[in-house]
């Protein structure tokens, strides 16, 4: 049980670390991306929704770890 | 040589040349206070188990995983990845976060070390074969992580190998010839190069994966670049920004209350 739990710790750490919203932020930016072409939303459009989202979580991370 | 093939060896040797540094330092550490032949035993069983997962998670994905599918999962891996060197090397350029310094790790682990049971006067020293492993093991496994997705995303595991192969050969060889931890190499700088390829490229991938066909091709991944580099460097100018507003305040604020 002690390696399972440390196991998952790694790739928790690896992978999340202490800025969850670096992990979460481009899921849900993939996710509206996915939305947008299923929604026929022309390709431009989406790609720069995309890159928009990308840059604005980055941003928002930097952001906060100044305040914090 | 094409040139998704060279941008794969340019991005892969430079993700690997950090890693390689931060696992030198603590080889160098383990080597120079402990014993040397355990240390580099440690090494050569931990590249052998990266070869391994490179080699098998590698060929697995390029094989039986369908392209949409990787090109989602990995693009979206390397924007996470790449998002997380790009915000850190843009905090600690600003002068938000503090740089890596390697000589200071590198006496922290010399300082961790000496407090451990004595080498013994024969045969294998394990805490330097395991400290030594564990190193490389760990900071190896970006790189492997890297290599793998840069590899099967666009189809170029050979390029993606090649490079870090020649970042490792380059890091060890000038540590080697030196001695020391390379602590002059401009770490921020390469995280800063490859956190921008990373979020471009997995941008580019990730996008191909939920279905974008993007106008301009493979040329996209360019202006993905550019537009990264542009607000990163704008991210370092508003952080340096804040930072000083801030010491203005604070040293303004005692004085505007009759402090001083």
């Amino acid at each position: 049980m002690r390696y399972v739990r440390s196991f998952f710790a790694f790739w928790y750490d690896f992978l999340v670390g202490d800025r969850w919203e670096l992990f979460l932020g481009p899921i849900a930016a993939l996710l509206i991306a996915w939305l947008a072409v299923r929604a026929e939303a022309p390709a431009p459009v989406t790609g720069v929704l995309l890159f928009v989202f990308v840059s604005s979580i980055g941003g928002a991370s930097v952001a906060w770890a100044i305040r914090r | 040589m094409s040139s998704l093939a060279l941008v794969t060896l340019v991005s892969t040797f430079l993700a690997s040349a950090v890693e390689f540094v931060e696992a030198v330092t603590i080889v160098l550490a383990v080597g120079v206070t402990r014993q040397w032949r355990s240390a580099l035993i440690g090494v050569a069983a931990a590249l052998v188990a990266l070869a391994l997962l490179i080699a098998i998670f590698g060929s697995a994905i390029v094989l039986f995983v369908p392209i949409s599918v990787v090109r989602l999962v990995v693009g979206g891996f390397l924007i996470i990845y790449g998002l997380q060197w790009l915000t850190k090397s843009v905090l600690r350029a600003g002068g938000a976060k503090a740089k890596h310094d390697e000589a200071a790790i590198y006496q922290r682990e010399i300082a961790a070390l000496r407090a451990e049971p004595p080498v013994p006067a024969t045969g294998m020293d394990w805490i330097s074969f395991t400290v030594a492993a564990k190193g490389v093991l760990l900071e190896g496994l970006e790189v492997a992580f890297i290599v793998v997705t840069f590899g099967a995303t666009a189809g170029m595991l050979a390029p993606a190998v090649l490079g870090a192969a020649g970042a490792g050969a380059l890091v060890l060889g000038i540590a080697f010839l030196v001695h020391k931890p390379l602590a002059a190499v401009p770490e921020n700088g390469l995280k800063f190069a490859v956190g921008v390829m990373l979020t471009g490229f997995g941008t580019f991938w990730a996008g191909e994966g939920v279905g974008i066909d993007w106008p301009a091709g493979d040329a996209t991944i360019l202006v993905l670049l550019a537009g990264y580099i542009a607000l990163a460097l704008l991210g370092i100018y508003l952080v340096r920004e804040s930072l000083s507003r801030r010491r203005t305040g604070a040293t303004t604020a005692p004085a505007a209350r009759g402090e001083l």
